[in-house]
């Protein structure tokens, strides 16, 4: 046992302790950060300021004015304001209150929203006759804007129906408009136009009807609820992302965790094998310490990996304020996952490592247990969206797939019953213990040979004879 | 020999007739990899304290049998003890192992590796930094404990591993071509140092595909050839058993006419033999005489009793019948390719 622990610790400190990996670990954690607090402030160039003309052949004659005060820069500067309240306003309010600890940090975030939304653009409304040459004015927004007439350039051409305010006889619905827009032109500015062209429209019907606009506005109009969740940790806005987002983030972490520490004993077994220094170790353990202490040590570096991410999580969590969303007993869960998919995934590395000559040779084998290893990012969405369909529970007992589905299901917003996972473990670790027993068949047999590479097929042959 | 108190007393098989403790004892050892058979029905006793040379050309099956000695590899058929256990695993600790397939963690410092070795073999003693420095400034690597093993050239790379071999005072010393890939200064070196370990008592097995090394270091050879036993003797045995009776001469006049020695009483025939001559025996003649009556007849610069080399003992074994072509290829195989056949001889 204190052979095992000796090459575990060996084993941990040769992955743990090299550059590469802290800078690995602390890499990941940073780019999320520079995703959150650089990335604004790097966008403040903003968009473009657009001018120019937007053109509007009316045969109704009753919209241009319309169409001319909702697009006025000041309008549209005061709905831009709106947009912005309103986005604050959907902020988890840990997050405002995060973000605004500094005064500094406050400017950025409204910075970002303005950044958002953009500078209002300048436009002029032309109202051309309605039996304009429709071509003609096509054409001109399809010319090269020259520097010398900045600012009148036509970037649109908006051609309305005859129909479009007074019904036509025979029929039951009101016609529209045609909208023509120059090349590249900002997806902003043409939804400012369509907004003015529907306010306007509307309201012309509104008054040729008779109606009071003021009025049907407010009879039409219904607040957006946000649902609040209650647990017993008392009551909290209901964080639909988080939900969806808390089975996934849960699966990812296991089998991030899994996938790196399973890959370093891939690689410190074929390092080991192509140095020759297997036959020394042999010669003072028994392969199957080597296998135990090698697997032991990269289970620390997996569970180093885990815990971090798993407090960064957490940290997030706090600063949500939505920590009360996460049971205790789903990191208890995860933990126990942790070890039962680790140790199923750590033994083929070990044997896949041992039976190969170089990393190269390794990819052919793994390519089996790679696929099976993708099976869960693949019915994420349907499992957590619907953790207890027949096909959700059949996985959840299927190792090795049994660990990450069942890890998804516990984190959905409707957990199976207890005696689930408590199966689903039962299960796992036998798989796991099936995955030591055929490693350590074919750890004991590879560790020497060298020459032709393996198939798997040779693989089960050597357990068969071994 | 074994007054050394690593010696292990206790638990050594004893040989029923010489009442001698054994080191290692194998009975009927076969091992076959697919059709191959590479050690065929090998008996060995290793007795404790004893310093054997296995010899061989390459394939010959002296790495199976020594990876079997260490249970690395099962034996398909036959029992073996190896420190009075069943199974050598039973007795790791007290082994030093040094592969033919040997390597380092790269990354490594030398110093660590050694201690990590000494550790997996159950040494944790308090002394262990101080023996390691010590090592290391015998061997003349005295400035590289803080290195890392991939810094370190190839020949000190194997000065490390023989070391890691032996830095925890092993009772068995195994060691598989101990002396490939050095050059005849650190061959000399690691030679002083595996008869320092078998002074201070430890039993040494070694295999070797070049004779001439098995010449200069052990007491008893044990020959391979294609998964067999040919030969297991002592030195002094095998000299005795395998005399050419034969005397080698160099006349110190160049121009003499050397043929006037061919009508001597005692001399059968006379060949010429690289720089000098040999001058076969004649049976029942007294090398004593001979030497006189040549001396006699011409002054000599060199003149001496043929000894027998290992390699001619085994070329006479393994091709009892075979042809020159053979006879070549056997002698290519059993000398050492880094440097010429003419280097000292012990």
């Amino acid at each position: 046992m204190k052979k095992i622990l000796r090459i575990a610790q060996r084993e941990f400190l040769a992955t743990a302790g090299t550059k590469a990996f802290i800078l690995g670990m602390f890499v990941t954690p940073a780019m999320i950060a520079v995703m959150i607090f650089v990335m604004p402030r790097m966008m403040q160039k903003g968009a473009p300021k657009v001018e120019g003309e937007v053109a509007v052949i009316d045969a109704t004659g009753t919209l241009s004015s319309g169409l001319q005060a909702y697009l006025r820069p000041d309008a549209i500067a005061r709905r831009r304001q709106d947009e912005i309240r309103k986005m604050q306003d959907a902020m988890p309010p840990a997050l405002r209150a995060a973000g605004g600890g500094s005064a500094v940090s406050q400017a950025a975030v409204d910075q970002a929203f303005k950044n958002a939304i953009g500078d209002a653009p300048r436009l002029s409304v032309t109202t051309l006759e309605p039996g304009a040459d429709l071509e003609g004015a096509k054409r001109r927004l399809a010319e090269v804007p020259s520097k010398d007439k900045a600012g009148t350039e036509r970037i649109a051409l908006v051609v309305v129906h005859a129909d479009a305010v007074v019904l036509a006889p025979g029929k039951a619905q009101f016609g529209s408009y045609d909208l023509f827009v120059r090349g590249k032109l900002d997806d902003r500015v043409v939804d400012e136009i369509t907004g003015g062209m529907r306010d306007a429209i509307i309201e012309s019907r509104v008054r040729l009807s008779g109606l009071d606009r003021a009025q049907i506005d407010a009879l039409t109009k219904v607040d957006r609820v946000r649902s609040r969740t209650v647990t017993a940790s008392g009551e909290n806005a209901t964080n639909e992302v988080l939900n969806l987002l808390m089975p996934m983030a849960m699966m990812g972490l296991l089998l991030m965790s899994v996938m790196m520490s399973g890959s370093y004993l891939l690689t410190t077994t074929v390092e080991e094998k192509m140095s020759r220094v297997v036959e020394v170790l042999l010669s003072a353990v028994s392969p199957m310490e080597l296998m135990a202490g090698k697997i032991l040590g990269q289970l620390a570096v997996g569970l180093l990996v885990l815990a971090l991410y798993l407090g960064l999580g957490l940290m997030a969590l706090i600063s949500f304020a939505s920590l009360g969303m996460l049971d205790p007993m789903l990191i208890v869960y995860l933990l126990v996952f942790y070890l039962i998919a680790y140790v199923s995934v750590a033994a083929f590395m070990a044997a896949i490592g041992s039976a190969v000559n170089e990393m190269r040779e390794a990819q052919g084998l793994m390519m089996p247990m790679m696929i099976v290893l993708m099976i869960p990012w693949f019915l994420w969405m349907p499992i957590s969206r619907d953790p207890n369909s027949v096909l959700a529970v059949t996985l959840s007992f299927l190792p090795p797939l049994s660990n990450f589905v069942m890890m998804l299901r516990l984190a959905s917003t409707t957990p199976p019953p207890v005696w689930q996972p408590l199966l689903a473990i039962v299960v796992g670790a036998a798989g796991a213990y099936g995955c030591v027993w055929f490693a350590s068949k074919v750890f004991r047999i590879g560790l020497l040979m060298y020459g032709k590479p393996p198939s798997m097929t040779t693989l089960v042959r050597w357990v068969r004879t071994g | 020999m074994t007054g050394d108190s690593h010696m292990p007393h206790s638990d050594t098989v004893s040989s029923s007739d010489s009442g001698v403790s054994q080191a290692i004892v194998l009975c009927g050892l076969t091992k076959t990899f697919g059709t191959t058979v590479a050690v065929r029905d090998l008996d060995l006793t290793v007795p404790t304290g004893a310093l054997y040379g296995v010899i061989g050309p390459n394939g010959a099956g002296k790495t199976t049998t020594i990876r079997m000695m260490l249970s690395i590899l099962m034996p398909d058929r036959g029992s073996l003890y190896v420190l009075g256990r069943a199974s050598a695993l039973d007795a790791k600790d007290r082994i030093g192992y040094l592969p033919e397939e040997r390597g380092l963690y790269k990354k490594m410092r030398v110093g660590a590796f050694l201690a990590y070795m000494a550790q997996l073999k159950g040494d944790n003693g308090l002394d262990l930094p101080r023996r390691i420095k010590g090592w290391l400034e015998r061997v003349g690597l005295g400035d590289v404990e803080r290195k890392r093993c991939e810094e370190l050239s190839k020949g000190m790379q194997q000065k490390v591993q023989f070391l890691a071999a032996v830095i925890h005072r092993p009772d068995l010393i195994i060691l598989d071509e101990p002396f490939s890939g050095l050059d005849p200064v650190n061959q000399r070196l690691i030679r002083e140092l595996v008869r320092d370990e078998h002074r201070r008592g430890a039993t040494v097995l070694f295999s070797t595909h070049v004779m001439v090394h098995a010449e200069q270091l052990c007491d008893h050879v044990v020959m391979i050839h294609r998964g067999a036993k040919v030969l297991d003797d002592g030195i002094a045995n095998i000299r005795a058993r395998f005399d050419p009776r034969s005397l080698l001469f160099e006349p110190l006049d160049p121009g003499a006419d050397v043929n006037v020695l061919a009508a001597l009483p005692g001399v059968a025939a006379l060949r010429r033999d690289g720089a000098g001559w040999e001058l076969a025996l004649a049976r029942e003649a007294d090398p004593g005489a001979v030497i006189r009556a040549v001396a006699s007849t011409l002054t000599p610069s060199r003149l001496e009793v043929r000894r027998p080399t290992l390699e001619d003992v085994f070329v006479s074994i393994v091709t009892a019948d075979g042809g020159d072509a053979e006879t070549t290829a056997l002698r290519a195989a059993v000398r050492d390719a880094s440097h010429a056949e003419g280097e000292v001889r012990t």
